[in-house]
């Protein structure tokens, strides 16, 4: 137990386990060669919306996703 | 007057087995045609089963075509979804899924579809969700509700909007895959507070069986007290844990693996019960389709037997009374 006291530096930073662990995912993902490479980023797209709820009403949804909107 | 006697003859041939059809929608679209016939039309116009058979038949193609459609997504998603099993399987083995865990703050996870037309699965999950929300919520407990997919959203919404914590639609616009999935966990990792998450979804069995399904993903605090009031987690403490971490954290990162990975299964198990159940819904209204078609046709062929015979017979009398 070395460094007992400080949490992971990517903790520190505000992130979860997940974000991090998808960051050295996509880091693998771009080592790989081509054409595997595209294929694996490609293969991988993020899109949902997201909308939080006070009172009982939705507040407007936020888009989180890869591609643009067409 | 012999005519007008035959004529009304016609008529009660035809009015018979009008109403004698089975069908209720198809009798009350041939009641106008009866009453035409009455206002003085000599043969009963066949105009409105035509146009309603046509409909059915184009009902019949487009509900085929869905099948079809979700016949070929199924079988995309079915092996992804079973691949997929084996994420949490591990993470159950470790931590276990325990359902009946008692804590303060629930939060359900309703998982269902964005698109209608397959079957019950949606509200099957919805009222799952109901009832684990009525379980964990009382004087010291509030549970919350994420919702995943537009319908069990348009249902929650009716009667428990005050306990909806997040909604999330339009999932599955790309192929379903982990890291769109992963960052829909962080998101709702980094919204809500939870001491446990409750997962509601449809678990996939065969393309006519799904199982409403429910996974539990507690927070890195409740592991701990569990493993120490020892039961089926008393056994984490036998783990060693190597490099620099302690428990804490390292159960944390779990959980919040745990949770992501425990959630891709649970998207992919619902997508593909969803495309299982519409596929089954589908098939079953193409095939009342058919059916009613097939009435239609009856019905159809009948009268106008009916008012070729009174054609017939007005024909035959005429000339018999002129020779005779």
């Amino acid at each position: 137990m070395a460094s007992n006291a400080a949490v992971p530096f990517w903790r520190a930073a505000g992130m979860t386990y997940i974000t991090y662990s998808n960051l050295c995912a996509n880091l693998v993902r771009n080592c790989l060669k081509e054409p595997r490479r595209t294929e694996a980023l490609t293969r991988e797209k993020v899109h949902f919306s997201v909308s939080k709820w006070v009172d009982g009403k939705p507040e407007k949804p936020t888009i989180r996703s890869d591609t643009p909107e067409e | 007057m012999a005519m007008a006697a035959l004529r009304r003859e016609g008529r009660r041939f035809a009015t018979p087995l009008m109403s004698a059809n089975p069908a209720n929608t198809l009798r009350s679209s041939l009641l106008p045609s009866e009453e035409q016939a009455i206002l003085g039309v000599r043969s009963i116009s066949t105009q409105v089963v035509r146009n309603r058979m046509r409909s059915v038949r184009n009902i019949q193609k487009i509900t085929k075509a869905m099948k079809m459609v979700a016949a070929s997504k199924l079988r995309a998603i079915q092996t992804r979804t079973e691949n997929s099993r084996g994420l949490w399987q591990p993470f159950t083995a470790l931590l276990g899924d325990l359902p009946s865990v008692d804590v303060k703050k629930t939060v359900v996870v309703t998982v269902s579809s964005d698109k209608g037309l397959c079957g019950g699965i949606n509200s099957t999950s919805v009222k799952i969700s109901r009832a684990l929300h009525k379980l964990n919520s009382g004087p010291e407990k509030e549970a919350k509700y994420v919702v995943l997919g537009e319908k069990a959203k348009a249902q929650l919404v009716r009667d428990s909007k005050k306990h909806i914590e997040l909604s999330m639609t339009e999932l599955q616009k790309n192929p379903l895959n982990y890291t769109q999935v992963s960052v829909l966990a962080d998101d709702i990792l980094k919204n809500v507070e939870f001491d446990a998450l409750r997962l509601v979804f449809n678990k996939f069995h065969s393309v006519v069986s799904f199982m409403p399904t429910t996974a539990t993903v507690l927070s890195p605090e409740v592991v701990e007290r569990e493993a120490e009031s020892g039961g089926k987690l008393g056994d984490l403490d036998l783990y060693e844990i190597e490099g620099a971490e302690t428990k804490g954290e390292v159960l944390q990162n779990l959980a919040e693996f745990q949770f992501s990975c425990v959630l891709f299964n649970a998207v992919l198990e619902n997508a593909c019960s969803e495309q299982g159940a519409r596929m089954s819904a589908m098939d079953s209204s193409s095939r009342n389709a058919g059916e009613m078609l097939d009435r239609l046709t009856l019905a159809y062929n009948r009268t106008r037997q009916a008012s070729i015979t009174t054609e017939l017979i007005e024909i035959i009398s005429g000339a018999s009374a002129l020779t005779g």
